[in-house]
Protein backbone atom coordinates (compact mmCIF):
# COMPACT_ATOMS: atom_id res chain seq x y z
CA UNK A 1 0.00 0.00 0.00
CA UNK A 2 3.15 2.39 1.04
CA UNK A 3 4.52 1.55 -2.48
CA UNK A 4 0.49 1.88 -4.19
CA UNK A 5 0.47 5.75 -2.99
CA UNK A 6 4.00 6.33 -3.52
CA UNK A 7 5.63 6.75 0.03
CA UNK A 8 8.11 4.30 -0.82
CA UNK A 9 9.33 2.80 -4.09
CA UNK A 10 8.61 -0.60 -4.61
CA UNK A 11 11.25 -3.68 -3.39
CA UNK A 12 10.65 -5.21 -6.51
CA UNK A 13 8.31 -5.09 -9.26
CA UNK A 14 6.46 -2.19 -10.47
CA UNK A 15 3.12 -0.45 -9.18
CA UNK A 16 0.32 0.25 -12.31
CA UNK A 17 -2.16 2.19 -12.08
CA UNK A 18 -5.30 3.56 -14.51
CA UNK A 19 -6.11 6.18 -12.38
CA UNK A 20 -3.48 9.63 -11.95
CA UNK A 21 -1.60 9.18 -8.06
CA UNK A 22 -3.77 12.43 -7.12
CA UNK A 23 -6.69 10.34 -7.57
CA UNK A 24 -5.29 7.72 -4.72
CA UNK A 25 -6.22 8.29 -1.41
CA UNK A 26 -5.33 6.18 1.74
CA UNK A 27 -6.99 6.00 4.76
CA UNK A 28 -4.31 4.69 7.50
CA UNK A 29 -4.88 2.68 10.81
CA UNK A 30 -4.31 5.34 12.98
CA UNK A 31 -6.33 7.76 12.16
CA UNK A 32 -3.61 10.39 12.10
CA UNK A 33 -5.65 13.74 12.19
CA UNK A 34 -3.84 17.13 13.24
CA UNK A 35 -4.46 17.37 16.95
CA UNK A 36 -3.64 21.56 16.78
CA UNK A 37 -6.66 21.58 14.20
CA UNK A 38 -10.60 21.39 14.22
CA UNK A 39 -12.06 18.67 12.18
CA UNK A 40 -13.20 20.90 9.68
CA UNK A 41 -10.07 22.56 9.20
CA UNK A 42 -8.67 18.95 8.90
CA UNK A 43 -11.10 17.70 6.27
CA UNK A 44 -10.16 21.04 4.41
CA UNK A 45 -6.46 21.15 4.41
CA UNK A 46 -6.39 18.50 1.55
CA UNK A 47 -8.62 20.56 -0.70
CA UNK A 48 -6.53 23.41 0.54
CA UNK A 49 -3.37 21.31 -0.69
CA UNK A 50 -4.76 21.38 -4.13
CA UNK A 51 -5.47 25.21 -4.68
CA UNK A 52 -8.87 25.22 -3.60
CA UNK A 53 -9.31 28.37 -1.70
CA UNK A 54 -9.85 28.52 2.24
CA UNK A 55 -13.73 29.51 2.08
CA UNK A 56 -14.79 26.96 -0.75
CA UNK A 57 -12.65 24.13 0.92
CA UNK A 58 -14.25 24.80 4.64
CA UNK A 59 -17.72 25.05 2.41
CA UNK A 60 -17.12 20.94 1.21
CA UNK A 61 -15.66 20.34 4.95
CA UNK A 62 -18.68 20.88 6.22
CA UNK A 63 -20.98 19.25 3.94
CA UNK A 64 -18.44 16.00 3.88
CA UNK A 65 -19.06 16.23 7.63
CA UNK A 66 -22.47 16.29 7.34
CA UNK A 67 -22.77 13.40 4.73
CA UNK A 68 -20.52 11.12 7.57
CA UNK A 69 -22.85 12.00 10.17
CA UNK A 70 -20.88 14.73 11.89
CA UNK A 71 -22.42 17.80 10.85
CA UNK A 72 -22.31 19.86 14.33
CA UNK A 73 -18.73 18.99 15.09
CA UNK A 74 -16.79 20.51 12.72
CA UNK A 75 -15.42 22.82 15.41
CA UNK A 76 -14.35 20.14 17.85
CA UNK A 77 -10.79 19.32 17.62
CA UNK A 78 -9.57 15.49 17.37
CA UNK A 79 -9.29 15.46 21.23
CA UNK A 80 -12.87 15.94 21.85
CA UNK A 81 -13.93 13.48 19.22
CA UNK A 82 -14.32 9.45 20.03
CA UNK A 83 -12.07 7.03 18.04
CA UNK A 84 -15.31 6.51 15.82
CA UNK A 85 -15.97 10.27 15.03
CA UNK A 86 -12.08 10.42 14.11
CA UNK A 87 -12.48 7.50 12.43
CA UNK A 88 -14.98 9.45 10.41
CA UNK A 89 -13.26 12.83 10.22
CA UNK A 90 -10.02 11.29 8.48
CA UNK A 91 -12.74 9.37 5.94
CA UNK A 92 -14.00 12.66 5.19
CA UNK A 93 -10.85 14.53 5.13
CA UNK A 94 -9.44 11.34 2.01
CA UNK A 95 -13.06 11.80 0.55
CA UNK A 96 -13.28 15.23 0.22
CA UNK A 97 -10.44 14.62 -2.51
CA UNK A 98 -13.08 12.74 -4.49
CA UNK A 99 -10.31 9.49 -4.88
CA UNK A 100 -10.84 6.78 -7.68
CA UNK A 101 -8.81 4.41 -5.91
CA UNK A 102 -9.40 4.51 -1.81
CA UNK A 103 -6.63 2.23 0.19
CA UNK A 104 -7.53 0.79 3.56
CA UNK A 105 -4.79 -0.35 5.85
CA UNK A 106 -7.17 -2.09 9.02
CA UNK A 107 -9.01 1.24 9.20
CA UNK A 108 -11.26 -0.13 11.80
CA UNK A 109 -9.36 -2.32 13.59
CA UNK A 110 -9.34 -0.03 16.55
CA UNK A 111 -13.20 0.70 17.03
CA UNK A 112 -15.25 -1.44 19.09
CA UNK A 113 -17.83 -3.89 17.53
CA UNK A 114 -20.88 -1.52 16.91
CA UNK A 115 -19.31 1.60 15.95
CA UNK A 116 -17.23 -0.16 13.50
CA UNK A 117 -20.37 -1.97 11.95
CA UNK A 118 -22.07 0.99 11.78
CA UNK A 119 -18.99 3.15 10.32
CA UNK A 120 -18.25 -0.02 7.64
CA UNK A 121 -22.13 0.51 6.64
CA UNK A 122 -21.59 3.97 5.86
CA UNK A 123 -18.48 3.29 4.13
CA UNK A 124 -19.67 0.63 1.64
CA UNK A 125 -22.93 2.86 1.08
CA UNK A 126 -20.76 5.76 0.24
CA UNK A 127 -17.57 3.93 -1.89
CA UNK A 128 -21.02 2.61 -4.11
CA UNK A 129 -22.51 5.68 -4.45
CA UNK A 130 -19.37 7.36 -5.58
CA UNK A 131 -18.31 4.32 -7.79
CA UNK A 132 -14.52 4.60 -5.88
CA UNK A 133 -12.47 1.62 -6.13
CA UNK A 134 -11.13 0.33 -2.96
CA UNK A 135 -8.20 -1.86 -2.13
CA UNK A 136 -8.51 -2.96 1.75
CA UNK A 137 -6.20 -5.44 4.01
CA UNK A 138 -7.67 -6.54 6.99
CA UNK A 139 -7.09 -9.31 9.22
CA UNK A 140 -11.17 -9.95 9.53
CA UNK A 141 -12.59 -12.57 7.12
CA UNK A 142 -15.82 -11.58 7.59
CA UNK A 143 -15.20 -7.73 7.14
CA UNK A 144 -13.56 -9.01 3.64
CA UNK A 145 -16.23 -11.16 2.26
CA UNK A 146 -19.19 -8.34 3.31
CA UNK A 147 -16.72 -5.66 1.62
CA UNK A 148 -15.36 -7.09 -1.45
CA UNK A 149 -15.70 -8.19 -4.95
CA UNK A 150 -12.20 -10.07 -4.56
CA UNK A 151 -10.45 -11.42 -1.97
CA UNK A 152 -7.00 -11.93 -2.30
CA UNK A 153 -4.89 -14.20 0.09
CA UNK A 154 -1.70 -13.18 1.08
CA UNK A 155 1.03 -15.59 2.28
CA UNK A 156 2.83 -15.64 5.83
CA UNK A 157 5.79 -13.28 5.51
CA UNK A 158 8.19 -11.94 5.36
CA UNK A 159 8.04 -13.01 1.43
CA UNK A 160 4.42 -12.53 1.55
CA UNK A 161 3.14 -12.92 -1.83
CA UNK A 162 -0.69 -13.78 -3.17
CA UNK A 163 -1.94 -17.21 -3.20
CA UNK A 164 -5.43 -17.11 -4.29
CA UNK A 165 -8.14 -14.79 -5.71
CA UNK A 166 -11.15 -15.67 -4.44
CA UNK A 167 -14.15 -14.24 -6.26
CA UNK A 168 -17.19 -12.74 -4.20
CA UNK A 169 -20.49 -13.62 -5.78
CA UNK A 170 -22.86 -12.01 -3.54
CA UNK A 171 -24.43 -8.83 -5.65
CA UNK A 172 -24.44 -4.85 -5.77
CA UNK A 173 -25.57 -2.61 -4.61
CA UNK A 174 -25.14 -4.55 -1.08
CA UNK A 175 -25.66 -4.00 2.69
CA UNK A 176 -22.72 -5.42 4.56
CA UNK A 177 -24.41 -6.62 7.04
CA UNK A 178 -26.95 -8.58 5.10
CA UNK A 179 -24.16 -10.15 3.00
CA UNK A 180 -23.41 -12.16 5.75
CA UNK A 181 -26.82 -14.09 5.78
CA UNK A 182 -26.39 -14.13 1.76
CA UNK A 183 -26.30 -18.30 0.74
CA UNK A 184 -22.59 -17.33 -0.40
CA UNK A 185 -21.27 -15.86 2.48
CA UNK A 186 -20.81 -19.46 4.63
CA UNK A 187 -19.03 -21.75 1.90
CA UNK A 188 -17.12 -18.82 0.72
CA UNK A 189 -16.13 -18.15 4.63
CA UNK A 190 -15.29 -22.16 5.03
CA UNK A 191 -13.11 -22.33 1.58
CA UNK A 192 -11.13 -19.38 2.48
CA UNK A 193 -10.88 -20.08 6.53
CA UNK A 194 -9.38 -23.72 5.16
CA UNK A 195 -6.58 -21.87 3.54
CA UNK A 196 -5.80 -19.06 5.97
CA UNK A 197 -5.12 -21.63 8.73
CA UNK A 198 -3.47 -23.54 6.67
CA UNK A 199 -1.44 -20.85 5.50
CA UNK A 200 -0.69 -19.61 9.10
CA UNK A 201 -0.22 -23.12 10.90
CA UNK A 202 2.25 -23.00 7.98
CA UNK A 203 4.19 -20.26 9.61
CA UNK A 204 3.80 -21.08 13.22
CA UNK A 205 4.14 -24.92 13.03
CA UNK A 206 5.06 -24.73 17.11
CA UNK A 207 2.26 -22.59 18.07
CA UNK A 208 -0.30 -24.53 16.49
CA UNK A 209 1.27 -28.02 18.31
CA UNK A 210 0.31 -26.54 21.44
CA UNK B 1 -9.12 18.54 39.99
CA UNK B 2 -7.78 20.77 42.42
CA UNK B 3 -8.47 19.69 45.73
CA UNK B 4 -9.03 22.58 48.67
CA UNK B 5 -6.53 21.64 49.71
CA UNK B 6 -4.52 22.79 46.19
CA UNK B 7 -6.34 25.53 45.69
CA UNK B 8 -5.22 27.44 48.66
CA UNK B 9 -1.32 26.68 48.20
CA UNK B 10 -0.79 30.02 46.98
CA UNK B 11 -2.33 31.78 50.35
CA UNK B 12 0.03 29.37 52.25
CA UNK B 13 3.09 30.62 50.05
CA UNK B 14 1.97 34.42 50.32
CA UNK B 15 1.68 33.69 54.28
CA UNK B 16 5.04 32.10 54.71
CA UNK B 17 6.23 35.05 52.65
CA UNK B 18 5.32 37.59 54.53
CA UNK B 19 6.42 35.58 57.93
CA UNK B 20 9.78 35.58 56.13
CA UNK B 21 9.64 39.49 55.80
CA UNK B 22 8.26 40.17 59.41
CA UNK B 23 11.29 37.96 60.74
CA UNK B 24 14.02 39.49 58.75
CA UNK B 25 12.10 42.90 59.18
CA UNK B 26 12.37 42.51 63.13
CA UNK B 27 16.13 40.86 63.19
CA UNK B 28 17.18 43.83 60.91
CA UNK B 29 15.47 46.04 63.62
CA UNK B 30 16.96 44.23 66.67
CA UNK B 31 20.44 44.54 65.50
CA UNK B 32 21.13 41.57 64.42
CA UNK B 33 21.07 42.05 61.00
CA UNK B 34 24.72 44.37 59.79
CA UNK B 35 22.77 46.56 57.00
CA UNK B 36 26.27 46.99 55.39
CA UNK B 37 25.04 43.05 54.20
CA UNK B 38 21.66 42.20 55.06
CA UNK B 39 19.37 45.78 55.07
CA UNK B 40 15.99 45.02 56.39
CA UNK B 41 13.05 44.84 54.16
CA UNK B 42 11.86 48.40 55.11
CA UNK B 43 15.52 49.87 53.73
CA UNK B 44 15.00 47.94 50.50
CA UNK B 45 11.43 49.03 50.16
CA UNK B 46 12.80 52.57 50.71
CA UNK B 47 15.82 52.14 47.92
CA UNK B 48 13.24 51.20 45.80
CA UNK B 49 10.65 54.08 46.28
CA UNK B 50 13.58 56.16 46.19
CA UNK B 51 14.82 55.31 42.89
CA UNK B 52 11.25 55.20 41.13
CA UNK B 53 10.02 58.84 42.73
CA UNK B 54 13.23 60.48 41.41
CA UNK B 55 12.54 59.21 37.88
CA UNK B 56 16.17 57.57 37.98
CA UNK B 57 15.41 54.17 37.75
CA UNK B 58 13.45 54.54 34.67
CA UNK B 59 16.41 54.65 32.12
CA UNK B 60 18.04 51.70 33.63
CA UNK B 61 14.75 49.71 33.12
CA UNK B 62 14.09 50.75 29.71
CA UNK B 63 17.79 49.87 28.41
CA UNK B 64 17.50 46.55 30.31
CA UNK B 65 14.04 46.17 29.24
CA UNK B 66 14.83 46.82 25.50
CA UNK B 67 18.17 44.66 25.52
CA UNK B 68 16.10 41.51 26.88
CA UNK B 69 13.31 42.06 24.73
CA UNK B 70 15.31 42.78 21.64
CA UNK B 71 17.52 39.59 22.49
CA UNK B 72 14.97 37.07 23.13
CA UNK B 73 13.13 38.32 19.88
CA UNK B 74 15.98 38.02 17.69
CA UNK B 75 16.88 35.06 19.33
CA UNK B 76 13.54 33.21 19.05
CA UNK B 77 12.90 34.10 15.47
CA UNK B 78 16.73 32.82 14.25
CA UNK B 79 16.50 29.87 16.81
CA UNK B 80 13.64 28.80 14.72
CA UNK B 81 14.54 29.54 11.60
CA UNK B 82 17.94 28.03 11.92
CA UNK B 83 16.52 24.93 13.41
CA UNK B 84 13.90 24.28 10.99
CA UNK B 85 16.44 24.52 8.15
CA UNK B 86 18.83 22.50 9.60
CA UNK B 87 16.15 20.03 10.44
CA UNK B 88 15.44 19.59 6.96
CA UNK B 89 18.75 19.95 4.88
CA UNK B 90 21.19 17.72 6.09
CA UNK B 91 23.58 20.03 4.17
CA UNK B 92 22.86 22.71 6.49
CA UNK B 93 22.88 20.94 9.72
CA UNK B 94 26.03 19.28 9.65
CA UNK B 95 27.37 23.06 9.41
CA UNK B 96 25.10 24.44 12.19
CA UNK B 97 24.99 21.64 14.68
CA UNK B 98 28.92 21.50 15.43
CA UNK B 99 28.91 25.18 15.77
CA UNK B 100 25.96 25.11 17.83
CA UNK B 101 26.99 22.24 19.82
CA UNK B 102 30.36 24.50 20.80
CA UNK B 103 28.18 27.28 21.82
CA UNK B 104 25.73 24.81 24.19
CA UNK B 105 28.93 23.65 25.36
CA UNK B 106 30.84 26.66 26.28
CA UNK B 107 29.05 29.32 29.07
CA UNK B 108 28.43 32.01 26.29
CA UNK B 109 28.37 34.81 28.66
CA UNK B 110 32.25 34.78 28.30
CA UNK B 111 31.95 36.89 24.82
CA UNK B 112 30.67 39.32 26.43
CA UNK B 113 33.47 41.53 26.46
CA UNK B 114 34.19 40.24 22.58
CA UNK B 115 30.46 41.52 21.83
CA UNK B 116 31.53 45.04 24.01
CA UNK B 117 34.77 45.35 21.50
CA UNK B 118 32.69 44.66 18.44
CA UNK B 119 29.66 46.48 18.83
CA UNK B 120 30.69 49.04 21.78
CA UNK B 121 29.22 50.00 25.03
CA UNK B 122 25.75 50.18 24.25
CA UNK B 123 22.80 48.51 23.52
CA UNK B 124 23.78 46.60 20.71
CA UNK B 125 26.67 44.28 22.53
CA UNK B 126 23.28 43.63 25.10
CA UNK B 127 21.23 42.45 22.34
CA UNK B 128 23.93 40.37 20.97
CA UNK B 129 24.72 38.63 23.85
CA UNK B 130 20.97 38.09 25.03
CA UNK B 131 20.28 36.71 21.46
CA UNK B 132 23.03 34.08 21.63
CA UNK B 133 21.96 33.06 25.28
CA UNK B 134 18.41 32.79 24.08
CA UNK B 135 19.02 31.50 19.79
CA UNK B 136 21.05 28.24 20.50
CA UNK B 137 18.63 27.23 23.12
CA UNK B 138 15.62 27.32 20.59
CA UNK B 139 17.66 26.19 17.93
CA UNK B 140 17.94 22.89 19.67
CA UNK B 141 14.86 22.92 21.26
CA UNK B 142 13.06 23.21 17.32
CA UNK B 143 16.12 21.06 15.80
CA UNK B 144 15.77 18.05 18.23
CA UNK B 145 11.34 18.63 18.26
CA UNK B 146 11.42 18.40 14.57
CA UNK B 147 13.26 15.22 14.44
CA UNK B 148 10.61 13.70 16.85
CA UNK B 149 7.54 14.52 14.97
CA UNK B 150 4.89 12.08 14.89
CA UNK B 151 5.69 10.42 11.44
CA UNK B 152 1.95 9.11 10.72
CA UNK B 153 1.42 13.16 10.74
CA UNK B 154 4.04 13.67 8.10
CA UNK B 155 3.00 10.74 5.76
CA UNK B 156 -0.91 11.91 6.12
CA UNK B 157 0.35 15.39 5.18
CA UNK B 158 2.04 13.83 2.51
CA UNK B 159 -0.34 11.40 0.63
CA UNK B 160 -3.14 14.39 0.99
CA UNK B 161 -1.04 16.13 -1.24
CA UNK B 162 1.15 18.88 0.98
CA UNK B 163 4.23 19.98 -0.11
CA UNK B 164 7.14 20.53 2.31
CA UNK B 165 6.14 24.21 3.43
CA UNK B 166 2.90 22.47 3.76
CA UNK B 167 4.76 20.00 6.49
CA UNK B 168 6.90 22.73 8.04
CA UNK B 169 3.63 25.04 8.67
CA UNK B 170 1.28 22.08 9.70
CA UNK B 171 3.08 19.66 11.64
CA UNK B 172 6.82 20.81 12.05
CA UNK B 173 5.67 24.38 13.29
CA UNK B 174 2.91 23.57 16.09
CA UNK B 175 4.51 20.45 16.84
CA UNK B 176 7.53 22.00 18.49
CA UNK B 177 5.38 25.07 19.37
CA UNK B 178 4.67 22.68 22.87
CA UNK B 179 8.51 22.47 23.34
CA UNK B 180 9.33 26.21 22.55
CA UNK B 181 6.51 27.16 24.78
CA UNK B 182 7.87 25.06 27.65
CA UNK B 183 11.26 26.58 27.12
CA UNK B 184 10.11 30.04 26.95
CA UNK B 185 10.46 30.40 30.52
CA UNK B 186 14.40 29.79 30.45
CA UNK B 187 14.36 31.69 27.37
CA UNK B 188 13.24 34.79 29.43
CA UNK B 189 15.65 34.35 31.77
CA UNK B 190 18.29 33.24 29.56
CA UNK B 191 17.44 36.46 27.95
CA UNK B 192 17.76 38.88 31.20
CA UNK B 193 21.20 37.28 32.32
CA UNK B 194 22.48 38.32 28.90
CA UNK B 195 21.47 41.93 29.01
CA UNK B 196 22.36 42.10 32.83
CA UNK B 197 25.35 40.39 32.17
CA UNK B 198 26.93 42.55 29.29
CA UNK B 199 25.79 45.63 31.28
CA UNK B 200 28.07 44.45 34.06
CA UNK B 201 31.18 43.86 31.73
CA UNK B 202 30.77 47.71 30.40
CA UNK B 203 27.74 49.78 30.08
CA UNK B 204 26.47 53.51 31.17
CA UNK B 205 22.90 52.29 31.89
CA UNK B 206 21.11 49.44 32.53
CA UNK B 207 20.28 47.22 35.85
CA UNK B 208 23.05 45.67 35.95
CA UNK B 209 25.43 49.02 35.15
CA UNK B 210 23.18 50.04 38.54
CA UNK B 211 23.70 47.04 40.16
CA UNK B 212 27.92 47.01 39.78
CA UNK B 213 26.93 50.45 40.71
CA UNK B 214 25.58 49.62 44.35
CA UNK B 215 28.64 47.14 44.33
CA UNK B 216 31.15 49.79 44.01
CA UNK B 217 29.80 51.99 46.51
CA UNK B 218 28.71 49.38 49.19
CA UNK B 219 25.12 49.94 48.84
CA UNK B 220 23.07 46.85 49.60
CA UNK B 221 19.90 48.37 49.70
CA UNK B 222 20.13 49.10 46.45
CA UNK B 223 21.42 45.71 45.70
CA UNK B 224 18.74 44.31 47.06
CA UNK B 225 16.28 46.52 45.45
CA UNK B 226 17.54 45.99 41.68
CA UNK B 227 17.24 42.10 42.56
CA UNK B 228 13.57 42.08 43.71
CA UNK B 229 12.88 44.59 40.64
CA UNK B 230 14.38 42.41 38.10
CA UNK B 231 12.50 39.31 39.31
CA UNK B 232 9.15 41.39 39.81
CA UNK B 233 9.30 42.15 36.03
CA UNK B 234 10.61 38.29 35.36
CA UNK B 235 7.78 37.16 36.74
CA UNK B 236 5.76 39.78 35.55
CA UNK B 237 6.43 38.25 31.94
CA UNK B 238 6.29 34.84 32.91
CA UNK B 239 2.58 35.44 33.56
CA UNK B 240 2.54 36.68 30.15
CA UNK B 241 4.29 33.34 28.33
CA UNK B 242 1.49 31.24 30.43
CA UNK B 243 -1.45 33.11 29.25
CA UNK B 244 0.20 32.71 25.56
CA UNK B 245 1.10 28.98 26.09
CA UNK B 246 -2.74 28.13 27.21
CA UNK B 247 -3.98 30.37 23.92
CA UNK B 248 -2.04 28.67 21.47
CA UNK B 249 -2.13 24.96 22.88
CA UNK B 250 -5.67 25.29 23.71
CA UNK B 251 -5.92 22.43 21.49
CA UNK B 252 -4.40 19.96 24.36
Amino acid sequence: MRAVIGLQPPIAGTVELDVAPAEVGILFQDDALLPWRTARDNVALGLVFHRLDRAQALAQADEWLARLGLSGFGNRFPRHLSGGQRKRVALAQVLALRPKLLLMDEPFASLDAIVRARIIQDVAELVEHERISVLLVTHDLEEAISLSDHIYLLSQGPRARLTRDYPVPIPRPRDPMGARTHPAFAPLFDEIWKDLSLEVGHGTRAEAAE
Amino acid sequence: MTTPAARWVWLRQLAAFVVVLAVWEVAGRAGLLNPLYVPAPSQIGAALAESFSDGRIWPHLEATFTAALGGLALGIAVGIVLGVIAALVPVVAELVEPVMTLLNAIPRVILAPLFVIWLGIGLASKVALSFILVAVLIFFTVFSGIRQVDRKLVERIITLGGDRWALVRHVYLPSVAAWILSNLKVAVGFAFTGACVGEFVAATRGLGYLLSFAQSTYNSALMFAIIFLILAVVLLIFAAAGQLEKYLLRWN
